[in-house]
C-alpha cells in the first residue's frame, strides 16, 4: 500500500470555512465599508449569541489581562482589536472543521489542549521578545500540529502503521511519520495552510517548527513555535500523540535571544491563561 | 527571614525587605505580596534573590520542599525520562527541568 501524497491528503479536505464562514465574510464586508465602525462589527458578532458570550468571557479573562470589566462587544473589540477577533474566529473555525476526527490515535480534546497551550506560549514568547503581531503567533502555535489531524482523518491506515512503528522502536513520532510516509506532519500542515491561503510567515513557521533554522524567511516565527511546542510538551498540557519531549534546537534558542530566567514566566503565563483559552475554544 | 532566589519565587510570597535595583531605585517595597508581574520585573532587572517573610501560604504550598526524598527521586526520574536526548549540562535544559519538576510536584500530572 503506497502512502498518499501530500497533495492527495490536502485536496480531499473540504475547503469551506464551516459555520463561522458567513460571519467572517460579513466582518470583511463591514471592514471594507467606508462607514465601518466598531459598532458595525459588534452588530455582526452579536448575531451569534454563543460567540458573543464566549468573546466577553474571554475578553475579561487572564489571557487578555485588562484591569477594567468589559461588558459589551464594542468595548471588547475596541480593546482586543479587530485583527485579533478575526484570528480568534479563524482558530474557532479550524477547530470546528476537524470536529469529526476520532479519538482512535489521540484524544481530540487532548490534541487541542496541546495546540491551544502552544498558541498561548507562542503569544507570550512573542510579547516577551517584543515581536510584531503576537496574536499571529498564537494562531501559528494553535495550528502547528494540524497535519496530524489531517493524517488521522484522511489516512487512518497509515496513521496506524506510524503509531505501531513508533511504539515498537521507541522513536520520535515524527521520525515514524517520515519512515512510513516520506514526509511528516509539519510538511502536511504547510501544504494545507498554503492551500487555505494563510499568510506565508504563518505557513512557514508551522511548516518548519521542528527545523526552525532551515527556514530563512520565517526563522524567528518558526523558532517561537518550536520553543512553544517544546515547553508545552515538557509541561504535559494535552498531547498531539508524542510521548517524548523532542529536543530543543539550540539555534532556535539563540535566534530568539532568550535567557533561561525568562522560562519560568512563560510557563507560569501558560498555566494562568490556559483555562480561559480552553473555555473560549473548546467550551470546557 | 528566608532569602529566596528570584527563580524560586512564587506568587503570593510577602517581601520582607525593600528590593532595589543597582541604581538604588525601589522596585518592590517591603510588605508587598508578590504578583507574577512583579516576579517578572525582578527577573528583568537581574535581581538574584530577595528576602521574604517565612511561613507564607505560597511557601507552604510548594510541595517539593516537603516531599519525602524517595518520592522526589522517583518523580525526578519520571520527568527526566520524558525528555528525548536532553543534555544535563545544557543550562537551558537545566532551568526548564527545574521548573517542570517543581510544577509536577505541585499539581497532578496531565493538568
Amino acid at each position: 500500500m503506497n502512502p498518499p501524497t501530500l497533495e492527495e491528503l490536502v485536496l480531499a479536505l473540504p475547503s469551506s470555512l464551516g459555520s463561522y464562514g458567513p460571519l467572517m465574510q460579513e466582518i470583511e464586508k463591514a471592514l471594507a465599508s467606508p462607514q465601518c465602525s466598531l459598532g458595525m462589527i459588534a452588530d455582526v458578532i452579536e448575531k451569534d449569541i454563543d460567540l458573543t458570550a464566549r468573546l466577553l468571557r474571554f475578553s475579561n479573562s487572564a489571557y487578555c489581562g485588562f484591569s477594567t470589566r468589559l461588558s459589551t462587544v464594542t468595548e471588547a473589540i475596541g480593546l482586543i482589536g479587530i485583527q485579533q477577533v478575526q484570528d480568534l474566529l479563524t482558530a474557532s473555525s479550524v477547530i470546528e472543521r476537524f470536529a469529526g476526527v476520532s479519538n482512535e490515535f489521540v484524544s481530540v480534546q487532548s490534541f487541542w489542549q496541546h495546540s491551544l497551550a502552544t498558541g498561548i506560549a507562542g503569544r507570550l514568547i512573542a510579547m516577551e521578545r517584543r515581536l510584531p503581531r503576537p496574536d499571529r503567533l498564537f494562531v501559528s502555535g494553535l495550528l502547528h500540529d494540524i497535519g496530524r489531524l489531517v493524517l488521522f482523518l484522511q489516512a487512518p491506515k497509515h496513521a496506524q502503521k506510524i503509531f505501531e512503528l513508533y511504539k515498537k522502536e521507541r522513536i520520535l513520532l515524527r521520525e515514524a511519520e517520515v519512515r512510513v510516509l516520506g514526509y511528516d506532519h509539519q510538511n502536511l500542515a504547510e501544504s494545507l495552510l498554503k492551500s487555505w491561503k494563510y499568510p506565508p510567515p504563518l505557513v512557514m513557521a508551522v511548516g518548519n517548527h521542528h527545523n526552525p533554522s532551515s527556514c530563512e524567511a520565517a526563522r524567528v516565527e518558526a523558532a517561537v513555535v518550536h520553543l512553544s511546542d517544546h515547553l508545552v510538551n515538557a509541561m504535559r498540557v494535552g498531547s498531539s500523540g508524542e510521548h517524548f519531549v523532542p529536543p530543543l534546537n539550540p539555534q532556535a534558542w539563540t535566534t530568539l535571544g532568550m535567557t533561561p530566567g525568562s522560562l519560568q514566566m512563560i510557563v507560569r503565563g501558560i498555566d494562568e491563561q490556559f483555562d480561559a483559552v480552553q473555555e473560549m475554544f473548546l467550551g470546557a | 527571614m528566608p532569602r529566596i532566589k528570584t527563580e524560586s519565587l512564587q506568587e503570593g510570597m510577602v517581601v520582607s525587605v525593600d528590593v532595589k535595583n543597582i541604581d538604588n531605585m525601589l522596585l518592590i517595597p517591603s510588605g508587598c505580596t508578590l504578583t507574577v508581574r512583579q516576579i517578572g520585573i525582578l527577573q528583568a532587572w537581574g535581581v538574584e534573590n530577595i528576602e521574604v517573610k517565612s511561613g507564607g501560604d505560597a511557601e507552604a504550598a510548594d510541595k517539593m520542599t516537603t516531599m519525602p526524598a524517595d518520592a522526589l527521586e522517583k518523580l525526578t526520574a519520571e520527568v527526566r525520562a520524558t525528555f528525548w536526548k536532553a543534555d544535563d549540562a545544557d543550562p537551558v535544559f537545566a532551568e526548564l527541568f527545574k521548573i517542570i519538576l517543581r510544577r509536577r510536584a505541585n499539581r497532578p500530572a496531565g493538568k
